[in-house]
Order: C-alpha cells, then structure tokens, then sequence
C-alpha cells in the first residue's frame, strides 16, 4: 500500500467510498480509507455523547462474535458498539461450542452462516485465521486480533484516539514510541502501518529478543513507510509525542526472552522519572491489559497525559464505525 | 515429435522413434538426436548434425534420461487417503520420474523390513514400471532413540536411512547410525533441523514471517544441524570410510556454505535441494505469486512485495506451508547457485501429498509439505528459461547427480541414468514450447496441495519410459 493524498472531504458520510468487505489486517487501508473511518467514528462518537446512544443502522444484521482466545476488551466493545447500532449479537466463546470438541474453524463458520449471521467478528490465536474464515464466510469478517499478526480495529481507535489528542489532529512528523514486546504483538504490527501510513515518525523500543525480526522490516519497508527499532530507550523516549507501553507477558521469562519482570521494569518500564525525556505534553497509551509495576508505572496509568480510558471509550466509536462501514458492503468486492 | 506410431499402455514395452533435443548426462552430450526404441530396448542412438537437424531446438522437444527422485512421501502404509503408492507412482510419471525414493515416515515407519516388503508389494501391485526404492528410518518409530533394524533393511534393499519429517535428534544416534550404516554402504539421508530452535515455527523467520506475525524458523535452525551432521561424519569417517552423509531439502545460503566447505575437505556429504525451495520464496505467503529469481532485486537483495505490488494472491495460503519452510529469496538464488556450482548433487522433490482436512484449516497448524512430484519439471525448466542454470545441469541434478548419490546401491536396483543403446529405455519427452495449467484434475497425486493450482507451467510430459515400458504417455 502507498499513501494517497489526503482527501479529508472527498467521502461524506456512510459507507460510500469503502471498498472493502472485509477488514482483516490494516496493510489494505489507503490513506483516504482511515480518514473515512475517523470521520465516521466522529459520527459515532456524536451518538454515543446523546443520552440514549443507540441508532437503528444495523437493524435486522446480526453480527456473531466468535472469540477464541479469552477477551474482555474488545469482545465487549464489540458487542456494544454493535447493539449500539441496534444490530442482533450473538456471542460464542470457543471453549463453550463445539470447537472444544475439535470441529474445525471452516464448518464453524460454516454453521454461523448457516444460523444466519450476517458479519463476524472474530478472534483467534493462529495468526491468517481470518482469512480462513472469510474464504468460506458469505458476509463480512471482521479481525478482532489474530495471533501475533494484526488487530486492526484497535488500531485504529488508537489512531482515532491520537488525532483527538494531538495539537491539529495530525500525527505527521509526530514520534510515536510504541515499548515492550513487539514481537508478539499484533497491536503493534497493526500500528505499524497505520502510523507510518499517517506520516508517523514511529520507533519500535525494547529488548532486543523481542524485537526480532523487526529491523528486517524497517530496513524493507519503502520511503515513507520506515521506522526506527532501538533497545536504547533513551534514546526512543526523548521528545517523544507519544509513547505507547506493550503488556510484558510471564511466558517470555519462561522461554529464556527476558531475565526477569524486575529487570524489565527497571530498563524498560515507563515511569515519570524515564518520561521526563519525552515532550511535556506527551501522550501515553496503553492497550491494555496492563500490569502495573511492570511496562508502566501505576502513577503514569493515571497521569493526566495518559489516555488509556480514552482508548476504551473511542474502542467503542471506532467499532461501530467499522460495522458500519462493512454493513453496506456485503456483496461488494474482496478485502 | 515425430515418429510416434501407437498410444501405448501403462507397463507395456514401447516401440516408438522419438527425435528432438537429447540431453544425457552419462555421456556428458547433448544436441538433435534421434532415438529408436524397439520392444523397449533402445536400439539406436543417433546425434543429428547439419539438416538433419534441422528445426529441432533446445527449446522444443527434450529427451533426457528418467529423473529420479531422492525424496517422496507416498504415505502408504498408513495415511492411503493422502496417497498410495499406485496413486503417487502415477504421479511420478506423470512428472518424468522413473525412479523415486519413498521415505519411511509412514504409519507404521519403515523401520523392519516386513513394512519395507508391503511398499515393494504395493509398488508391483500398481503394474507401473516407475522404480520404487525406499529409505528405511534410522531409528525404531523414527523416535530417535534406538536404532532401526539396519543391517536387516540393508538387506531387504534399503538404499538409504531416514528419520525425515523429524531429524536425528540425537547426536550419538547419528554418530552411531553413520558408523553402522557406513559399513552396510549406505547413506544417511538427514533431515537437518534443530528442533529446539524450530518448536512451532510456522515461516521462516525474517521479514516476511514478521509482518505477518507467524513463528519464525531461524535460518541457524538448518544452518546449525548441518554443522553438527557434518563435523560427526568427519568424525565417524576416519574410523568408517564407508560412510556417507546426504542432507535433503538443503534451503539456506547459510547450510550451503557448510556442505560447500565440508566437500572442500573432502568428507563424503552430499545434499539435494527442493524445486520448491528454487522457485518460490516466503513472500508466497505474503500472496505474491513471482519465481524468486523475479523477487530479487538489482541490488542483490529480495524485493519488497508490500510496496511493489507483487501481492497477488490471499496471504496465509496453506498449500505454502512446507517444512523446512520457504526461505527469502536470496537463500533460493543461493540454492541455485548451489545447483550450478555443484555443492547440490540433485532436486528432490519431497513430494508431500496431503488431504483437505489437513491442509484447509489455520496457516499454522496446517500439516507441512507440498505435493510437488507433477510441478517439479515445470519450476526447473522455469529456472533454465531464467537462464539462472544451464539445461544440462539441471538434467544431471534430476538423473546422474542422484544416481550418485544412491551409489552402488542405487545401482543393483538398476538406478543408471543414461540413453545407452542396447538398454532397456529410460527416458523422458518433455514438450518445452507447450503449457499445462495445474489443477486437481491434471494432477494425478490425491495430494492437491499445492501453491501452483490454477498455474500455467510451461513444458508438458509427453511420455514416460521406464525400464523400456511405458510409464505415462497420454498420446
């Protein structure tokens, strides 16, 4: 994908100029793409500050949400951004259906479709499984995380969220840190392309074991889409725009990735003393689950310059952006 | 072709004149020929020169000597609904081989002869005269802990050992199983993969597999083993000089230099290369759709598929899972380059046939191979066309260089590619101007498994000839 010029009033509101029937990675989305998804997730945003925030868009879809790995998050951001929509939710967690009886994913989504759903959301630790399922899947798949590969709708509400907290709405030119562990981070995959696709001047920041793989890419990636990858977090943090922290799982100390969680959050952990380095009105993000103590201090959770529940909140407009911008593509063409 | 006079029958003995362009290795010739085959023996040999000659072209009817194939899964016993050994001899002629080497990873593993001895009887069951040989497992249930009834599989007619689908894990199995099969005279036919650093690898690791998040199989998991194989076999080899060491489906620049290295000293280690892991590359997965030797760059260096528009195709396609797995382009100009300077004996397909159901679900848990035996011809001729290897040693790689490879052993089973007159006939007819697109019904193996459905190959197989009788001639 190349960015286009911007087209900031090229797309008026509703589905017209998208193109895609799926939205399963963000490597696909133009430039004039993410600007129709920020301006319709205003108009959501506009609903969801009404007192009763629902609007009939989606009435009569229904939309199934099949999540195969545990999520609070973004299954239930999901769930109401679509029933804000007034869209019928069915939710299937993989351990209470027939997938813990081994059915394979393609006859799952084979019977979704067969029980009439219209869009699905889903969620699975392979990395490419939504590709599977829109192979077989009549309507629209919406990638809600797979493996280590894309999430792409969170993603985009951190996109949506940056714009609303950045002087001018623009992230061009602006250093965007994203710190923790990146290699199994499919947030951080996503945000690569967003970002870099909005002009970003993103760096990647961690242990070196988990950065793997990732100066390939930078060194790959054609004008305009670079990005820097450092285990110097001075050097990443300093006049930083924004800094978003990677949740450090206890697996990676298992596999011999990292020493310690002690060690990690004495290098790398983001605390106020470390943020220092970056510009005063630096904004910290966060996709959550967080442990605090670890990749961000409690105290900078909280800190005013943090936006983490701002990220839940946008999740919510972001996502019923997105269904609704897929709802009207049903017999369009391919993602 | 000219001279064709009767369709013939699977298994019965040809007569037939066949002219075109003649490559054989044996005699180290090629050039406008023509042959004549009478009651399966080929009578006469002659090069054509001046205007006899005339109109026939590198570029238009080839006849080689039958390819044999170092390395096929034909997965009977034990897994028929992948392929049997009738339905993969099938598509072993339809590919040009006359000669194939079935591995023992089968259900249960070749690793007594008694199982050795049912794949002989499934092989002469199917009435194909395409040659079975077939590698016996190093170790009991290929488990990699106690040794394999060797010496009684050497005797039952084993042309080699292998664990392949895992490596030997152990290094004193290896030590042992290269010491004890050296004084049988049979090689080890290793499957290099440090399974420690490989544990759920899905791509192999770089660029590609981290843009699209899946597990990487560092180059140094290949690069590693093959150190470690080769520096026990100059080990094991002052003691036993009958050993010998293949490696198979070699894939990186990086093991290459070892094998590379370890000929320079003179050790007996050979290796084969995979037509897949020629022709395609890991951004494949991406969805691009290119020969790797179109994805490499001025600079020596692989293309971005993601800013060139290579991506073609939908990323994630299972038919590209293979282990080893496809490597960057620049490992698959080594593997050629490997071809070329000979630190590659031969193309093995490693032939990997396998059902829907275990190829039609997530990328990462989708069974490894390519079902390969039908396509390889097309990759390498596509090779040739590039100009990235000379016909000829492409020839050798798929004839004599495997031949060998299987020595002396390979020999009593009648393994001599050449267009000797006075022999039975065994050659193949390759149409090079014509194209055939890849599809479950052109394919004759029941593995359907592959990235290139839906493709024009060029160079179709006119006919098979193996041990004088007719293997494929659809004519």
């Amino acid at each position: 994908m190349t960015a286009q010029a911007d087209r900031p009033d090229a797309a008026p509101s509703g589905s017209v100029g998208w193109h895609h029937r799926h939205l399963l990675d963000v490597d696909g989305l133009t430039r004039p793409d993410l600007e129709l998804v920020m301006k319709t997730a205003d108009e959501m945003s506009e609903i969801l500050a009404r007192p009763i925030p629902k609007v009939p868009a989606l009435r009569g879809t229904s939309v199934t949400i099949l999540f195969y790995e545990a999520s609070t998050r973004t299954r239930v951001s999901f769930e109401v951004a679509a029933k804000n929509l007034s869209a019928d939710v069915v939710n299937i967690a993989a351990a209470s259906s027939a997938v813990s009886k081994g059915e394979s994913l393609v006859d799952t989504v084979r019977t979704i479709e067969a029980l009439g759903a219209d869009m699905l959301v889903m969620r699975h630790p392979a990395s490419g499984a939504p590709y599977l399922a829109a192979e077989v899947f009549g309507g629209s798949v919406l990638n809600g995380g797979d493996g280590w590969h894309a999430h792409p709708s969170q993603a985009l509400l951190d996109l949506y969220t940056l714009r609303s907290r950045l002087p001018g709405g623009s992230l061009e030119g602006r250093k965007v840190v994203i710190l923790g562990d990146v290699l199994h981070s499919r947030v951080a995959r996503s945000n690569i392309w967003t970002l870099t696709a909005m002009g970003a001047d993103l760096w990647l920041c961690g242990p070196s074991t988990l950065l793997r793989g990732f100066e390939a890419w930078a060194a790959r990636g054609a004008a305009g889409r670079r990005f820097t990858v450092t285990s110097d977090v001075r050097a990443a943090l300093r006049d930083a725009d924004v800094v978003m922290a990677l949740r450090i799982q206890k697996e990676r100390m298992a596999s011999g990735l990292l020493p310690s969680l002690r060690e990690y959050a004495a290098r790398y952990g983001l605390t106020t003393e470390r943020l220092r380095a970056a510009r005063p009105d630096v904004v910290v993000m966060h996709p959550g689950p967080m442990n605090e103590g670890v990749e961000i201090a409690a105290d900078v959770a909280v800190d005013p310059r943090s936006v983490i529940t701002a990220q839940v909140t946008n999740g919510v407009a972001v996502r019923m952006a997105l269904l609704y911008l897929l709802s009207g593509t049903k017999s369009g063409e391919g993602a | 072709m000219s001279g064709m006079t009767t369709a013939a029958a699977v298994g019965a003995l040809i007569t037939r004149t066949v002219r075109g362009w003649a490559v054989d290795p044996a005699a180290g010739r090629e050039g406008a020929a023509e042959l004549e085959i009478v009651d399966g023996l080929l009578r006469r040999l002659t090069w054509l020169e001046g205007a006899a000659a005339d109109g026939i072209t590198a570029g238009g009817t080839l006849i080689a000597p039958g390819f044999v194939d170092l390395h096929a899964h034909f997965r009977e016993p034990g897994n028929e609904d992948a392929e049997t050994v009738a339905t993969g001899l099938a598509a072993a002629a339809h590919g040009g081989f006359t000669t194939v080497c079935l591995m023992p990873n089968t259900t249960p593993a070749i690793d007594e002869p008694s199982v050795l001895a049912a794949v002989t009887a499934a092989a002469a069951a199917s009435g194909s005269p395409v040659r079975v040989l077939v590698h016996g497992a190093v170790t009991h249930g290929r488990k990699g802990e106690t040794l394999a009834a060797l010496g009684e599989l050497a005797d039952a007619g084993a042309v080699g050992f292998s664990d392949d689908g895992a490596p030997v894990r152990s290094a004193p199995i290896l030590r042992n199983a290269l010491a004890y099969a050296g004084a049988l005279g049979v090689p080890i036919v290793d499957h290099p993969e440090d399974p420690a650093l490989t544990e759920g690898a899905e791509a192999s690791e770089g660029y590609v597999a981290t843009v699209l998040g899946l597990r990487g199989w560092p180059v140094a998991g290949e690069a590693g083993a093959v150190a470690r194989a080769i520096a026990i076999l100059a080990d094991v080899v002052r003691d036993v000089p009958g050993a010998r060491l293949h490696l198979t489906h070699v894939s990186t620049a990086a093991s290459l230099d070892h094998v590379r290295a370890g000929k320079a000293a003179g050790l007996p280690v050979t290796c084969d290369v995979t037509p897949h892991h020629l022709g395609f590359s890991d951004e494949w997965i991406a969805g691009a759709r290119r020969w790797a030797w179109e994805a490499m760059g001025e600079d020596g260096r692989a293309r971005d598929p993601w800013t060139d528009g290579a991506l073609v195709a939908p990323p994630f396609d299972t038919s590209l899972r293979v282990n080893p797995p496809l490597r960057s382009a620049e490992d698959a100009a080594a593997c050629l380059a490997a071809l070329v300077d000979g630190t590659a004996d031969a193309i093995a397909t490693d032939h990997a046939p396998h059902t829907e159901v275990d190829k039609h679900v997530e990328f990462g848990w989708a069974s490894n191979g390519i079902s390969g035996i039908e396509t390889a011809i097309g990759i390498v001729l596509a090779a040739v066309e590039s100009g990235g290897v000379p016909l000829a040693r492409a020839i050798e790689a798929l004839t004599t260089g495997p031949a060998r490879v299987l020595g002396v052993r390979g020999e009593r089973h009648g393994v001599a590619p050449g267009l000797r007159e006075g022999e039975p006939a065994d050659l193949v007819v390759i149409d090079r101007a014509a194209d055939w697109t890849v599809s479950a019904d052109a394919l004759c193996s029941k593995g359907k498994n592959t990235p290139l459905l839906g493709r024009e190959l060029r160079g179709v197989v006119r006919l098979v000839v193996a041990g004088g009788r007719v293997a494929y001639a659809p004519d």
